[in-house]
């Protein structure tokens, strides 16, 4: 069903798709940029790294940002959330679903992406052949979809108390803070030592950067171990303060213009 | 038997209470602003202590004026909205927990709210409702045939919703919300935008319905024909209190103050005089028609009778749709 109602928004399918390439080109060029004319490590990356970096995060993205459930927010606001409680169905399990058939469609495309990507640069990309930093990869994005996805609804939920705010609270969080945090724009190990190990504290690096760095190998299995657990426990937190908020938002809820 | 007393009971409402919160800006940029950090807060009080029951089957109108605290009702009846105070049961459910096999089992339609999906066809949804709320094939297939026969829609399931006409779409949202048989049905306007001859379609349609499967039906509407046509017991309701509940009959006894003396003079002497006894409705020699307050309606008929020379005299009731206009204006007081 999900998949369909996708498909009937093709152009907007393609128009967001051609803005990730172009986000990803700006990336591969930069990063060529500053590597061009030398030889060796820059900030502790390879060229062959970095860009196996903006290659991975391709994938990356399309499997934890591509949701659906940025249209909760707006969905509280205009009282349309009517519609879906009303209905026998448990509000967290729809969206996770609507979701999971919004990313394996992401998913798809991401390959495409790379796979023309990979024809057209001819970059060399590093493939992890190790199954334990494979596997923990892949235990790493379900973590990451996973709090993405409560601190997405966590944010959504700003309108029960303040409508006009559908927009606002999720852009700041969204786009500022977890694309500049997550590891989405740039690695965030270039970040001086001290604030990178901040940073390790929040659930930010766990969204991106941690699953980049267990794909590439460049974890110790202690810090794979680490990094699950920490992104995990926020999981957990995160999941734990979004059911909270929506009880209570459920309690104020008005169902306006409906 | 044993059973009876508590099954027959679809919905118990008792003194319950809803409040909102609002804020309360001032216009413009300052107002805004000033709003954003010292927000003013407004209660409203929706529903002041409303109680009423109804009995398994029963089709009954709420009706009052815009902001009375119907749709309100119906929100809070159907599990959307979080109740202040008091006491609620829809079929031996709370509905604020919002169960799945209460779910199950209601409906509620609002003219102007859409569940359809805008780019697919109805069918899409149809498909969907299917599935969330777990209807076995074969029943699904008996109750689309039957609800798009009867509504006249088989032809336009396929059509995406967005090329629907009002009319269609309202009667695709009818069927989308009504494939899975709910026991207690809540429309709020489910006439509102629609032609005369789709109103008639609807009210047919929600009658036999009614009649068919027992279902229990609580309808507002702002439109007479609804209410005279299908309900046979209203509440009335206004700044969140039960005004009248009881037959749609004992609603112009309990709330007309006049009745109606409509007479047919054989001459048209002293006919200036005639409003000394009533308000004139209508004077067009030879007919008259005044009214007069109940309570002298005796006096104002013998005064009528030796004083002009009446051929033929009536009293009447006032009609029922002017009991229901105040009653839309927030005329009526307890």
């Amino acid at each position: 069903m999900s998949i369909v109602q996708e498909f009937t928004y093709r152009l907007n399918f393609i128009m967001w798709k051609v803005r990730n390439i172009i986000q990803i080109l700006v990336f591969f060029f930069l990063w060529d940029a500053v590597f061009s004319g030398r030889n060796g490590q820059i900030f502790g990356y390879t060229r062959e790294q970095i860009f196996t970096y903006a290659f991975v995060l391709i994938v990356v993205r399309a499997v934890v940002f591509s949701v659906r459930s940025n249209d909760m927010a707006g969905q509280i606001s205009n009282g349309e959330l009517t519609n879906l409680l009303l209905k026998p169905v448990n509000y967290f399990k729809y969206w996770i679903t609507r979701d999971a058939a919004y990313k394996i469609l992401n998913i798809i495309f991401g390959f495409i992406e790379v796979g023309g990507l990979i024809l057209i640069l001819k970059p060399n990309i590093f493939f992890q052949s190790n199954p334990v930093y494979f596997l923990t990869f892949i235990l790493s994005l379900i973590v990451s979809m996973f709090i993405y996805f409560n601190i997405l609804a966590m944010t959504s939920f700003v309108p029960f108390w303040v409508p006009e705010l559908a927009w606002g609270a999720q852009f700041l969080v969204i786009a500022v803070i977890v694309e500049f945090l997550s590891g989405a724009s740039f690695p965030i190990d270039i970040f001086p030592k001290s604030i990178y190990q901040i940073l390790m504290l929040t659930p930010f690096p766990y969204l991106i950067f941690a699953p980049i760095k267990i794909y590439l190998g460049s974890f110790s299995y202690l810090e794979v171990f680490r990094s699950l657990s920490i992104g995990a426990i926020w999981g957990v937190i995160l999941w734990s303060i979004s059911k909270t908020v929506w009880k209570k938002g459920l309690k104020v809820y008005e169902g306006v213009g409906r | 038997m044993l059973y009876t007393t508590a099954m027959d009971k679809a919905i118990i409402v008792d003194h319950l209470v809803k409040n909102f919160e609002v804020t309360v800006k001032e216009p413009g940029l300052t107002g805004a602003i000033k709003s954003l950090f010292s927000p003013k807060k407004k209660q409203i009080h929706a529903l002041r202590g409303v109680s009423f029951t109804i009995q398994t089957g029963e089709l009954i109108g709420f009706i009052g004026p815009n902001g009375a605290g119907k749709t309100t009702t119906l929100k809070t009846l159907s599990g959307l909205l979080y109740p202040t105070s008091g006491f609620i049961e829809v079929l031996e459910h709370d509905p604020w927990e919002r169960k799945p096999e209460f779910l199950k089992q209601i409906s509620l339609v609002m003219g102007q709210k859409n569940q359809l999906w805008w780019d697919l066809p109805a069918i899409e949804t149809f498909e969907l409702n299917k599935a969330i709320y777990e209807i076995p094939t074969r029943e699904y297939e008996e109750n689309l045939n039957e609800l798009t026969t009867l509504l006249e829609i088989k032809k336009y399931v396929n059509t995406p919703v967005r090329k629907l006409s009002l009319g269609q779409r309202m009667r695709m949202e009818l069927t989308a919300s009504l494939l899975h048989k709910p026991k207690v049905l809540f429309l709020d306007e489910p006439t509102i935008g629609l032609d005369l001859v789709a109103q008639q379609k609807m009210r047919d349609f929600i009658y036999e319905y009614n009649r068919k499967y027992r279902a229990t039906i609580i309808l507002t509407s702002h439109n007479m024909d609804d209410l005279v046509n299908l309900a046979r017991r209203v509440v009335v309701i206004d700044e969140g209190k039960i005004l009248f509940d009881g037959a749609l009959e004992d609603l112009t006894s309990r709330f007309a103050k006049e009745k109606i003396i409509r007479a047919t003079l054989s001459s048209n002497d002293n006919i200036a005089e005639i409003d000394k006894i009533g308000k004139i409705k209508k004077l067009a020699f030879p007919e008259v028609v005044i009214s007069v307050p109940r309570s002298t309606i005796a006096v104002a008929a013998s005064e009528l009778l030796q004083n002009f020379a009446v051929d033929d005299l009536t009293i009447e009731e006032v009609p029922i749709e002017d009991i229901i206009r105040r009653v839309f204006k927030g005329e009526l007081k307890k």
